[in-house]
């Protein structure tokens, strides 16, 4: 199976700012979460994948191909949204759609209607005068519009109703669904989008944190309960972030497995509980724990 | 005492802590006539809202479990343990029925379960001495 999308150790410096060696792999069928606290790189990342810039070393390819000989081929296949659209605030969406038509070999104005219709987006409206849920959204269509074959959106649920992200989720997952295209999303809030993503890549500082299958790295993190005294301090070492209190301590563990024996003969007496650890708690230890 | 709540648990969390605190009760963790933690204190420690520790303090207190005494606190009351083992029966009763009717899809049947609850029996006291 060809990846959809690669790249290799991506750098990019600013003033203050570097992005450095950032590698990642998009096989088709797979939705990425790409995510790390606010300045961490995720939308200098994007930018770098999507075009927008060269990076000064490493190398992207999306279907294959390079954008220093295929960029017209690319940018037709990819649907970008950007974390802030870039439109004309005085053009209508019908405007702004019509303007974009011409880009695309595979342009499907009849979905984009639909789609707007579902947002309930008035397309007569001008893009300054829609609400920024609303222009996340258009975005959105846009990008769905002309069928690409991979979705780049940077923090595309941000704005959002509840209704409309749980729509932008199934949506994400039917297109991947089909097994041959591919998503990558951003954000620096996890919660709400990890139900979607099979593949995170956590960046802070503008590195690579950790790069792993969602379910492989949940079985591994776990928050661990337990009773002031059930544990020795070999295993509670092996703990982190741990927080104490009078009713029991609380520290996360992050490979499960290879604790579980250690950890059973306390299970079975109740004086060790466990629970799984979300996204946003891995996260936070890598960007923050020691 | 150890109490901890699930966000993934069906149950809410005002049960959670009933129940957690009733079996410390039942068990004899905690003796009749022992200070509970306060309040503000148990809903720091698991955060969580002071409204839903005072929700189970409430029903601790309704169901005869626990007194509390204006500004003094909250202690465990003079229960009667035959009365909160017959509680615990009945909720083993709710857990056993399930295990029983799986069972009986894969023809394990009742000779079979007391036979694994010895089996079990044995293991654990063989662990302990």
């Amino acid at each position: 199976m060809e990846p959809v999308l690669e790249a290799w150790e991506l750098c990019k410096r600013y003033e203050g700012f570097s992005l450095s060696k950032v590698s990642l792999t998009l096989l088709p069928g797979t939705i990425l979460g790409v995510f790390g606290p606010n300045g961490a790189g995720k939308t200098t990342l994007i930018k770098l994948l999507s075009g927008l810039f060269p990076p000064d070393s490493g190398e992207v390819r999306l279907f294959q191909l390079a954008y220093d000989d295929h960029e017209r081929e690319i940018k037709d296949r990819l649907g970008y949204c950007p974390q802030e659209p870039p439109f004309y605030p005085d053009y209508t969406l019908v405007e702004t759609a019509r303007f974009a038509a011409p880009f695309y070999s595979r342009w499907d104005g009849a979905l984009l209607y639909e789609l707007l219709d579902r947002f309930r987006i008035p397309a007569h409206k001008k893009f300054r005068l829609i609400s920024p849920g609303q222009k996340t959204l258009f975005s959105l269509a846009l990008a769905l519009c002309h069928h690409p074959d991979l979705l780049l959106l940077d923090e595309p649920a941000a704005g959002l109703d509840d209704a409309n992200r749980r729509f932008l989720l199934d949506t994400l997952r039917a297109f991947a669904g089909d097994g041959e295209k591919a998503v990558l999303i951003s954000s620096h809030v996890s919660d709400g989008l990890d139900e979607v993503v099979e593949q995170v890549l956590f960046i802070g500082a503008g590195k690579t944190l950790l790069a792993a299958e969602k379910e492989e790295l949940l079985a591994r993190w776990k928050w661990v309960h337990f009773r002031d005294n059930a544990l020795d301090k070999a295993l509670t070492a092996k703990l982190t972030a741990i927080r104490r209190h009078p009713f029991g301590s609380a520290g996360l563990c992050q490979d499960f497995p290879a604790l579980r024996e250690k950890l059973s003969g306390a299970m079975a007496a109740g004086d060790v509980r466990i629970e799984n650890a979300r996204l946003s708690d891995v996260l936070i230890q890598l960007t923050q724990g020691g | 005492m150890f109490i901890t709540l699930s966000a993934a648990s069906p149950e809410p969390m005002y049960k959670q802590i009933t129940d957690q605190i009733r079996d410390a009760v039942a068990s004899r963790e905690i003796g009749s006539g022992a200070k509970l933690p306060s309040i503000r204190e148990l809903s720091e420690a698991l955060k969580t809202s002071v409204i839903t520790v005072k929700r189970a303090y409430l029903d601790l207190e309704a169901e005869g479990c626990i007194l509390s005494r204006p500004g003094l606190g909250s202690f465990v009351a003079a229960v009667d343990p035959a009365q909160l083992r017959e509680r615990k029966i009945g909720e083993f009763r709710g857990e056993l029925t399930r295990i029983v009717r799986t069972g009986a899809k894969f023809a394990i049947g009742a000779d079979d379960l007391v036979q694994l609850i010895r089996d079990i029996e044995e293991e654990q006291n063989g662990t302990r001495s």
